[in-house]
């Protein structure tokens, strides 16, 4: 039964990394996809705009100095078949980002899951641009 | 013992469900639902454009003849193409195709690519148009079936009142289109490109011998799948063919979405 579960998990693994390897935007070769980055901070700006939503946040670090963070998102029309619109988040809200982060080391990734209140917000299905 | 049958079970049943999930978001464009035995529906099974079984028909029977509605293409994200089978190019082809940054593969940003969509916003042509991630609505009149992209508001007007291509076409962007129905099959044949923009969004080529064949058809209420055959005796070395499968949605509308943002946008990248 061991067995069966080892081998359960195998597949998973396998399905999952293969599951990732089509990921290809319009504009995400500055994002290095292989990496996950978790980013916590308050939203400053929240840009509901084409061809991608952005969101600006500060992050604190350990001793308080702040960061200003900025988070890339698929384009407006596809989160609005999501439910969202240009009110879903506002300036002092608290947010999680998880995402790839910038090729550059710059503090900028693109959005692949955001946390809002401890609660997942859906991005919705379909495609980006 | 009976614990660990319970979690295998559970695992088991979460890996169907994640590989099927990311088999709807990564599927090149090119597949379709099946639609029971190939030969019993008439069509000769294509490789690698096919998976089963066949979605359940919602709702009363559909017209195959009536295309009207929102569709979006079951391609999900990523793809930066139709079918994993590349093209065979022509000398010239292939040169162009060396020239190409395509900024979907991962390699090139915003600030490198040549994509002339991304860079000037050029209408996509087609049948690149289909690449563009966003849904389409159709609309049909007793003289013409328009086809309303909802990338940047793009339109074509597929005439079906039996007019032929006008001699010494000037070239455009999307072609100029005529249509009729073969059977159950609406076939859409597209001449008088220009030579400014690409097959795909990978970058490969055309020139302004591109002549394009879409066969539509209905399967059922829900799916709409469109057989592309792409000749160019300029750029490709024989035709290239395509499928790209569509969803119905019928409780969306065509939102704006405008290219001319992307000038603003290309500045977020650092």
């Amino acid at each position: 039964m061991h067995k069966k579960i080892i081998l359960s998990l195998i597949s998973l693994g396998i399905c999952l990394v293969l599951s990732g390897s089509a990921f290809a935007h319009h504009g995400a070769a500055a994002y290095d996809m292989s990496k996950t980055i978790t980013v916590t901070g308050t939203v400053t700006d929240f840009q509901f705009v084409n061809p991608h939503v952005l969101i600006a946040m500060d992050v604190k670090d350990a001793s308080g100095k702040v960061e200003k963070w900025q988070g890339e998102l698929t384009s407006p029309n596809h989160l609005s078949r999501a439910g969202w619109t240009k009110s879903t988040l506002k300036p002092g809200d608290q947010v999680t980002l998880i995402g790839g982060p910038a090729k550059s080391g710059s503090p900028t990734m693109w959005i692949r899951k955001i946390m809002k209140d401890g609660e997942e917000v859906s991005l919705g299905g379909g495609g980006d641009n | 013992m009976r614990k660990p049958f319970v979690w295998t079970t559970f695992l088991l049943g979460a890996i169907f469900v994640l590989c099927s999930i990311s088999r709807a978001q990564n599927s090149p464009a090119g597949e379709r639902p099946g639609q029971g035995s190939p030969a019993a529906q008439g069509n000769p099974p294509q490789q690698g454009m096919r998976r089963g079984p066949a979605p359940p028909v919602q709702g009363p029977a559909h017209d195959p003849h009536d295309l009207a509605g929102m569709w979006n293409a079951r391609r999900g994200y990523g793809g930066d193409t139709y079918t994993g089978q590349a093209p065979e190019f022509t000398a010239w082809g292939e040169e162009q195709f060396k020239k190409a940054k395509s900024s979907n593969g991962g390699q090139y940003t915003l600030q490198e690519t040549n994509d002339p969509v991304i860079t000037k916003c050029y209408p996509p042509g087609v049948p690149r148009i289909y690449l563009q991630p966003f849904p389409l609505q159709i609309v049909q009149t007793p003289k013409e079936v328009i086809l309303l992209y909802e990338y940047d508001h793009t339109v074509r007007h597929i005439y079906t009142d039996g007019r032929k291509h006008p001699d010494d076409l000037s070239p455009t962007y999307m072609g100029d289109s005529i249509g009729h129905w073969d059977g159950d099959t609406f076939v859409v044949d597209t001449i008088g490109f220009n030579d400014k923009t690409w097959l795909d969004r990978a970058g490969r080529p055309h020139s302004d011998q591109l002549h394009v064949i879409e066969r539509f058809q209905r399967m059922n209420l829900n799916d709409l799948e469109i057989d592309v055959t792409m000749e160019d005796s300029k750029a490709l070395a024989k035709p290239w063919n395509a499928h790209i499968g569509f969803q119905l949605h019928p409780d969306w509308t065509i939102a704006e979405q405008v290219c001319a943002d992307n000038s603003d946008f290309v500045s977020f990248e650092k």
